[in-house]
């Protein structure tokens, strides 16, 4: 009860609302360093995911990258990067953010394009197809489902970690928590708890609807 | 025997009945084939006998005892119950899984060794297979196991749901014969659903032709079946060729066969073909006493019967079906097949007169 | 913003702090296992019953996978955040906090494991006279075992994962060197290092542990793919 006392006294206060430490610049900085990190990996990834899954080589080193993504701790990799960039702020966060995209993202590529079946390519080959065409027309196509399960699971770990960041001294809505349990403030910490939930949660949402609206196009089986 | 008695099963949401009303009676020691297109409900009524699927009314008698009225799992574990997909424990060794019921049953370990050791002779199975897992066993073996672990118990009723669908034909047959084989010995009850009318003519003792609905067309012995389709849809079910499946139906040894012209090995070369120009053949039996050695034609024949004779082309004993004799008879350049019992002493010859007598009989 | 505090890469790890500070390494050690198998067995029992119940009204499975999805997509620093006024700075917060994120892949793999038991040995085990439950305990529960199994080992190494971070709420097992690490600036790369290095250690040891238990109990699973 006192916490939601003071959470309620924590937001009902306006100068909680503007500035560079408000809510509002907070969550934004929130938003827009996931959806940064997110884009970047997706430029990395998914190519790299689709060449290697068109070639069909890759189950191997896709469960290996997995198991090996899965040990090593978010707040692990942030500390690493940490120490080897020898910065705060926004660069180690940023780079954390966009190696942990990558797992998910990569492999989930490579899976959906490599599980394709390979009747249906045979068949696309057979109709005279260049390689690029079974690519992009079919692979791809086919393969969505996985691709954007891959990318909600690089969103879910990406929004998670961005709140981390605030102990390397980066802002998002990491900070009001870590702020909060170090000046023993309830009423910040549960306002970023709050937040940080609910921009997860809606985001998780919004992938989750996008998934289902391209798995009910066309060609939908 | 098992007794239907208006067996009525109606699926939730469903149009019309699965089973509508199903009367019929499986005497006890025979082979009772379900047969009939997808939908006509054969599987289902399967199923209701033990209670797998619950009949919405009628009554189901196991020797005068409804088992609607008993507890099911008491019913299953006396009933034995063979899929086609077979389902055996992929958990369990192929010991375990044969022992699968006599383990529920609380026989003692000693009891259920021995009992395992003998249905791996009785299905032909290799007991080195035992102890494997049943992923590392072929589909044909697979298959002789769900037998076996259906026999453990001794249970007096079989039921089996296509249980040879998903077998290659090669030993799909192998284990038709496998199976007459074994009832031969072991006089089970039996129910088996198919929807393949070769394998019910050639299994079944009785042939129950099911119609969408479980509606029961025509339930006799197969020769009947043939002979007299009831209606147009047991004729359309029967499919051609329905005079070439009743020949499959019998053997040779049921003819009354033709007296063979022969010629003993080693006597007057002269004399066998005088026989041949009075019979006007161009070729004659060899026989050595009364064991059959082969043909010859005239210019084969020296002073005396040689011991050394062609061969014919197809071997035909008594117990070679009719169809059989038939494809050896049209096939063979001399128009006829020459019967040998089974200690491979001639008994007589077959022509294809005598065959097509019976195909319009 | 830059900050200069880094020693020479030969001194990336100071042997002689590692030497002095074996105690604290073996405790903070022992506390990160406890705390995970903790987190993964209450998180075990409450997705098996959760599943159970699942597989018996199938109705209620997916507001429970949904709600277990909403759960697993907090951000475990909000989990905590949020708990806290309730649970205090405790190892009960965390314990909370990590049980829940087990029971999405904890509850998805045991259902997809009861379930996925093909239908025709299920269907010949009825025929047999197995009664359910006996089909349950007897059949679908050992076949569930390699799905299962492997669920349990993703929940187990993401645990060890998420152990780290419950540091910030005074827990944290080897997480509390990492921590330490980012807010120090002597032997900074040597907690780092000892944190991240152990707590990946002791992930891969769970995953092939939990593996080896879990080939021991399904011999017949072992030449299948």
């Amino acid at each position: 009860m006192d916490g939601l006392l003071e959470l309620w006294t924590y937001l009902s206060d306006v100068t909680h609302w503007s500035g560079p430490s408000g809510i509002p610049t907070r969550t934004i900085q929130h938003v827009w360093m996931t959806t940064l990190a997110l884009g970047t990996g997706v430029v990395v990834a998914v190519p790299l995911g689709m060449w290697i899954g068109h070639r069909r080589r890759g189950s191997l080193l896709a469960v290996n990258i997995v198991n090996i993504g899965r040990a090593i701790p978010a707040f692990g990799i942030l500390a690493l990067v940490f120490i080897a960039t020898e910065r705060i702020g926004f660069l180690p966060s940023y780079i954390t953010l966009v190696i942990l995209s990558l797992v998910p993202l990569f492999v989930n590529t490579v899976t959906g394009i490599e599980e394709v079946d390979p009747d249906v390519v045979d068949a696309a080959r057979g109709m005279g197809l260049s390689e690029r065409q079974v690519l992009w027309r079919v692979e791809l196509p086919l393969g969505m489902p996985l691709i954007l399960t891959g990318f909600r699971l690089a969103f879910v770990d990406v929004v998670a970690t961005a709140t981390l960041a605030a102990l390397v001294a980066w802002g998002g809505l990491g900070r009001f928590i870590i702020d909060g349990f170090a000046q023993l403030d309830q009423g910040q910490m549960l306002t970023g708890a709050l937040f940080v939930a609910l921009v997860a949660v809606v985001g998780d949402r919004l992938v989750l609807w996008a998934e289902a609206a391209a798995s009910t196009g066309p060609r939908g089986n | 025997m098992i007794v239907l008695e208006e067996v009525t099963k109606e699926f939730p949401g469903a149009e019309r009945p699965a089973v509508g009303g199903l009367s019929m009676e499986i005497p006890t020691g025979e082979i009772v084939m379900l047969v009939g297109p997808s939908g006509c409900g054969k599987t289902t009524t399967l199923r209701m006998i033990n209670r797998l699927t619950e009949p919405t009314s009628g009554a189901i008698l196991l020797d005068g005892v409804d088992v609607t009225k008993q507890d099911p799992v008491e019913v299953r574990r006396g009933i034995g119950y063979v899929i086609q997909r077979v389902g055996l424990f992929p958990h369990r060794t192929i010991a375990q899984n044969i022992a699968t019921v006599p383990d529920l049953l609380g026989w003692d370990d000693s009891k259920v060794t021995d009992r395992v050791q003998e249905l791996t002779g009785l299905v032909e199975l290799d007991p080195e297979m035992l102890d494997r897992y049943p992923h590392e066993l072929s589909g044909g073996q697979r298959q002789r196991v769900g037998v076996a672990r259906a026999l453990a118990a001794d249970p007096p009723v079989l039921l089996m749901d296509e249980p040879f669908g998903a077998v290659d034909p090669i030993v799909r047959g192998r284990l038709q014969d496998e199976l007459r084989a074994l009832q031969e010995r072991l006089h089970k009850t039996i129910v088996f659903v198919t929807h393949d009318i070769d394998e019910a003519i050639r299994l079944g003792d009785r042939v129950a032709v099911l119609n969408v609905g479980g509606v029961l067309e025509q339930y006799c012995p197969p020769e009947e079946l043939l002979a007299a389709p009831a209606n147009a849809f047991v004729e359309d079910f029967l499919g051609g060729e329905r005079g070439l499946k009743r020949l499959s139906l019998r053997t040779v040894g049921e003819l009354e066969l033709e007296t063979v012209t022969t010629a003993q090995v080693g006597s007057s070369g002269a004399a066998a073909k005088e026989r041949m120009r009075a019979q006007g053949l161009d070729w004659i039996t060899v026989v050595d006493d009364d064991r059959l050695v082969g043909w010859l034609e005239a210019g084969d024949i020296g002073d005396r019967v040689p011991d050394e004779a062609r061969r014919f082309a197809a071997h035909t004993t008594v117990d070679t079906s009719l169809r059989q004799a038939l494809d050896s008879v049209i096939s063979s350049r001399t128009g006829v097949a020459v019967v040998v019992d089974g200690e491979e002493r001639l008994v007589g010859m077959i022509a294809a007169d005598q065959l097509a007598e019976q195909l319009t009989r | 913003m830059r900050t200069r505090v880094f020693a020479a890469p030969d001194d990336l790890v100071n042997w002689e702090w590692v030497g002095r500070n074996l105690d604290t390494i073996a405790e903070r050690t022992w506390q990160h296992v406890y705390l995970t198998v903790i987190a993964v067995a209450v998180g075990f029992v409450v997705a098996f019953a959760l599943s159970l119940w699942i597989l018996s009204n199938p109705r209620v499975g997916k507001p429970v996978t949904q709600l277990s999805a909403i759960a697993y997509t907090i951000p475990s620093l909000a989990i905590f955040a949020l708990l806290v006024p309730v649970t205090g700075l405790s190892t009960l917060t965390a314990e909370i906090g990590l049980v829940m994120y087990t029971l999405l892949v904890l509850v998805r793999n045991t259902v997809a494991g009861l379930e996925g038991v093909p239908d025709e040995v299920l269907d010949a085990g009825a025929g047999m006279g197995y009664e359910d439950r006996r089909l349950l305990w007897r059949v679908r529960l050992p076949l569930a075992m390699p799905v299962i199994i492997a669920g349990i080992r993703i929940a187990t190494v993401s645990t060890v994962g998420l152990v780290t971070i419950t540091a910030v709420i005074g827990q944290g097992g080897l997480g509390w060197f990492i921590l330490r690490g980012l807010n120090t600036v002597a032997n900074r790369s040597t907690f780092v290092l000892v944190g991240v290095v152990l707590s990946v250690l002791l992930a891969v040891v769970f995953d092939l542990g939990i593996q080896r238990f879990g080939r021991y109990f399904t011999p017949w699973a072992r030449k299948v793919a």
